[in-house]
């Protein structure tokens, strides 16, 4: 399979290469070459049709990135990543397709329902041959409802486009926000994601507008395979709100090892983004081969007085989490918030958390991190709260709680904590313990199995952020926690 | 000393650190001048004292005791500053059934320029000491003590930075036997900029370490606390408690690590970081870092950064308390919190005082 699409890609290369440009987007092939060059990046941007200012700015961040190095300061141990041994470009895939769902994974199938997710849907997700048809009703169903909740954003005013779409159709605005939160060079993989963006999502809700629905990659149409590395921007103008949930919370044997995406958020004044994330990626097996590697730069820009971005976060899954979603509050009276659940299990490795750089007058943040690791995984709330000298009446509360559950884990805290103006006060607090016998007896003692018992307490701890997320989230993500610490007890 | 090397804040361990005035100090010659008074402490048990000008002992100003001078055993630390000091210094070995010393006094004159040396402390199976270390002078006083504390063994080592201008950089190497125990509590209350590095392994069954301190820091000053507590066996305990003052464009940074590794089990480890801010252009910074690879543990953190509580301040007022005093207060108890757990009245009391003294000059003014 993958000699034939390496060949096919090196066909379409020489073809290409033929032409002035190297790479135009007339050309039908579905793979950019494997490996990363300037070359790729020109294929990418003349793939989408992108206007000349949209490739060079990728190129600039290519050529960044080539003198920049690879992070190394994070709780993790990440093996070497062969930047030239993937595909930096690829159409959406077709899935294997099973004949039927007896040919599943039993493991997959069992999460399947577990997270009670109805039988069509199931197949759906794996693949089901004739299934498809029942995905393509699905996707026609989406269709419909994507195409009348379009029309119904339409109304209000809202955009909400794949970003190549934005490129082409609103290239004012992306050229004046792209890149304005997180700088093109602002890390390695953000700069590598501004290279080779694949494609993403951009949204824009006007002044005074509250999005009529909360907003979800789901029900996007070119959301089926949005690719490695994603780009996600989305601009709350004065007064606006909107509410954004990201991922899926249906276990995707996603074959791509390496995600770098960046997420920007701007909320100008009085303006509020909540911004909610479900990530069940594959975290490998239990000996640790295999799995995602999510490197994301996620930021927030509250530049309008009084504006507020909510990041909640439930991590589960991936290999490798390397991610920290943060917020510049710059205006005055702006709010950060980061709620973030963090669950390993086996070699998972998570080091994540947040920053808040309160830079405005009476800014306020709250971060509530839960970190549950089990297992041989590593667990790490990594976080910085910075006030600047002339941000007045700045307050913070942070929480982070860690729960052992097993004796071959690590949890850490890693909190930095710079203050350059009195009349902050910043409260930090942590604890970390494990499951009491006591609680767990209790449980059991109701007749709870003892996994079903630590799973409890599990969604117990970990309330507070579970809380935060919408419905249809919160309860998927409850038994997905459940799910996640499947055989790290007894 | 053009060979000086090093490290720059890019490295993790010296993110807020401020090293540039060291070569400068480093190629001075010492003025020689000594302070007008040398602040022994008047005791109820006293015991050795020794006086080091410019990192040379002044053997008619000194009463070593069971103090021996010379070279120091232990090999040179690895760390930038550390390995600076060579290898003649004083060492302090006690064996098991040694009588109480009474307090051991050691004072440190910097007249101007470098001077580097080392230390070594032992204590054999429960033996005890405490000792005192007070810096005076305006040069870069740079130390780096080894301790070794085997079963049983109780150290409780006190220091007070009152060096009026310059550098004092400390570094220690601690390891605690099974039981024994460790206290370090220091007073930053000159005019220098200080670093402290602090490794500390609890290396034996139930060992117990306490370090903390208060940073009073004014002008341009900058302290910077760099420490790891390491919980190597079950049944550990750890206390850190910081209190952080900074006035004008001071900055006080203290970034504290306890690190539980797999097996320690039934550690208690506890941080409190505080920090207070009485200026507009005055930075504090803090990292209370947990890193834990066993499960039952109780490790908590505590951090705040603030100014005075209004309430407090308020309260006071309306008791008929001038704002300058009540301010005065509130910041005296604020750092008493890291000065109080010193054992002997009458270092507690000096270290209040001293405290204190700093306060008084001009620090709760405004």
């Amino acid at each position: 399979m993958s000699d034939v699409r390496n060949r096919e890609a090196h066909d379409a290369a020489e073809k290409a290469a033929t032409y002035e440009w190297g790479f135009t987007s007339d050309i039908e092939q579905e793979f950019a070459p494997k490996g990363l060059s300037e070359d790729t990046v020109r294929f990418i941007s003349g793939k989408k049709n992108e206007p000349e200012w949209m490739l060079d700015w990728r190129l600039k961040a290519y050529r960044k990135w080539l003198e920049m190095r690879a992070p190394d300061w994070a709780k993790m141990q990440v093996p070497p990543i062969d930047y030239q041994d993937a595909y930096y470009y690829a159409a959406p895939k077709k899935k294997i397709e099973l004949a039927s769902l007896d040919e599943l994974d039993p493991e997959i199938r069992r999460t399947y329902e577990k997270l009670g997710i109805p039988i069509e849907e199931q197949k759906v997700l794996a693949g089901v041959a004739g299934a498809r048809k029942v995905a393509v009703d699905a996707v026609f169903d989406s269709v419909s409802v994507a195409t009348t909740f379009r029309e119904e954003l339409k109304k209000a005013g809202v955009i909400f486009l794949s970003i190549s779409e934005a490129i082409r159709e609103y290239p004012e605005m992306i050229r004046k926000w792209l890149g304005k939160v997180v700088p093109m060079h602002d890390n390695y993989f953000a700069t590598l994601n501004s290279a080779v963006f694949s494609d993403g999502t951009f949204v824009y809700i006007p002044e005074g507008v509250r999005c009529p629905m909360e907003l979800s990659t789901y029900f996007r149409i070119n959301a089926a395979n949005t690719g490695q590395f994603e780009r996600t921007l989305i601009v709350a103008d004065r007064g606006s709100y909107v509410s954004y949930l990201e991922g899926c919370t249906a276990p995707m044997r996603d074959e791509n090892q390496l995600h770098a995406a960046v997420v920007e958020l701007v909320a100008l004044d009085d303006a509020e983004i909540k911004y909610s994330t479900v990530q069940n990626w594959y975290p490998g097996d239990s000996e640790g081969k295999g799995g995602i590697y999510n490197f994301v730069t996620k930021r927030a820009l509250c530049q309008g007085r009084n504006s507020k971005v909510s990041w909640t976060q439930v991590e589960t899954g991936s290999a490798i989490t390397w991610k920290y979603p943060s917020c510049v509050l710059a205006g005055e009276g702006s709010v950060g918030e980061f709620y973030s659940v963090a669950l390993t299990n086996n070699r998972q490795q998570a080091d994540t958390g947040t920053k808040m750089i309160h830079l405005g007058k009476n800014s306020r943040s709250t971060i509530v991190s839960k970190g549950i690791s089990a297992g041989r995984s590593d667990n790490t709330y990594r976080g910085l709260v910075r006030v600047g000298p002339t941000a007045e009446n700045v307050r913070n509360f942070t929480q982070c709680d860690s729960l052992l559950l097993g004796d071959q884990c690590g949890a850490h805290t890693v909190p930095y904590i710079e203050v350059r103006n009195p009349t902050a006060q910043i409260e930090h607090e942590a604890t970390t313990s494990k499951i009491s016998e006591d609680q767990l007896f209790y449980a059991m003692s109701r007749g709870l199995s003892q996994e079903d018992a630590v799973a409890l307490i599990v969604n117990g701890f970990a309330r507070e952020v579970l809380k935060q997320l919408p419905m249809e989230f919160a309860v998927e993500a409850q038994k997905l926690l459940g799910i996640s610490l499947e055989g790290s007890v007894g | 000393m053009s060979l000086l090397e090093l490290p720059s804040n890019r490295e993790e361990r010296w993110r807020w650190s401020d090293l540039s005035a060291l070569p400068e100090i480093a190629a001075r010659a010492p003025s020689g001048q000594m302070p007008e008074r040398l602040p022994w402490l008047d005791c109820a048990t006293p015991g050795p004292r020794l006086l080091f000008v410019d990192g040379r002992l002044v053997a008619d100003a000194s009463e070593p005791g069971d103090v021996a001078l010379g070279t120091v055993e232990a090999p040179v630390g690895e760390d930038a500053l550390g390995r600076l000091v060579g290898s003649e210094g004083w060492t302090l070995r006690l064996g098991s059934g040694h009588a109480p010393l009474g307090l051991v006094q050691v004072i440190h004159v910097s007249t101007g320029a470098a001077d580097h040396l080392p230390a070594r402390i032992e204590l054999d199976v429960d033996a005890q000491a405490s000792i005192v270390e007070t810096f005076l002078g305006d040069g870069w006083t740079n130390r780096l003590t080894r301790i070794t504390l085997f079963k049983g063994a109780r150290l409780m080592l006190s220091r007070r930075i009152l060096t009026a201008s310059g550098y004092v950089s400390l570094s220690d190497r601690v390891a605690v036997g099974e039981g024994a125990s460790f206290v370090l509590t220091t007073l930053a209350g000159g005019g220098a900029d200080t670093r402290f590095d602090g490794e500390v392994h609890l290396a034996g069954n139930a060992g117990f370490a306490e370090v903390g301190g208060a940073l009073l820091a004014r002008g341009r000053q900058r302290h910077d606390a760099n420490l790891v507590i390491r919980h190597e066996q079950p049944n550990g305990q750890s206390r850190q408690v910081w209190r952080s003052v900074a006035d004008d464009q001071a900055t006080c940074s203290v970034a504290a690590r306890v690190e539980v590794a797999r097996g320690a089990q039934k550690t208690d480890g506890e941080q409190s970081l505080k920090g207070l801010l009485l200026s507009r252009t005055a930075t504090i910074n803090a990292k209370p870092e947990l890193e834990i690879f066993a499960d039952d543990v109780k490790c908590a953190h505590g951090a705040t950064v603030g100014e005075l509580n209004r309430d407090a301040l308020f309260y006071l007022a309306s008791r008929g308390i001038a704002p300058a005093e009540a301010k005065a207060l509130l910041t005296a108890s604020f750092v008493a919190d890291a000065i109080e757990r010193i054992g002997e009245e009458d270092v507690r009391t000096a270290f209040l005082d001293d405290a204190n003294a700093w306060l008084a000059h001009g620090g709760a003014q405004s």
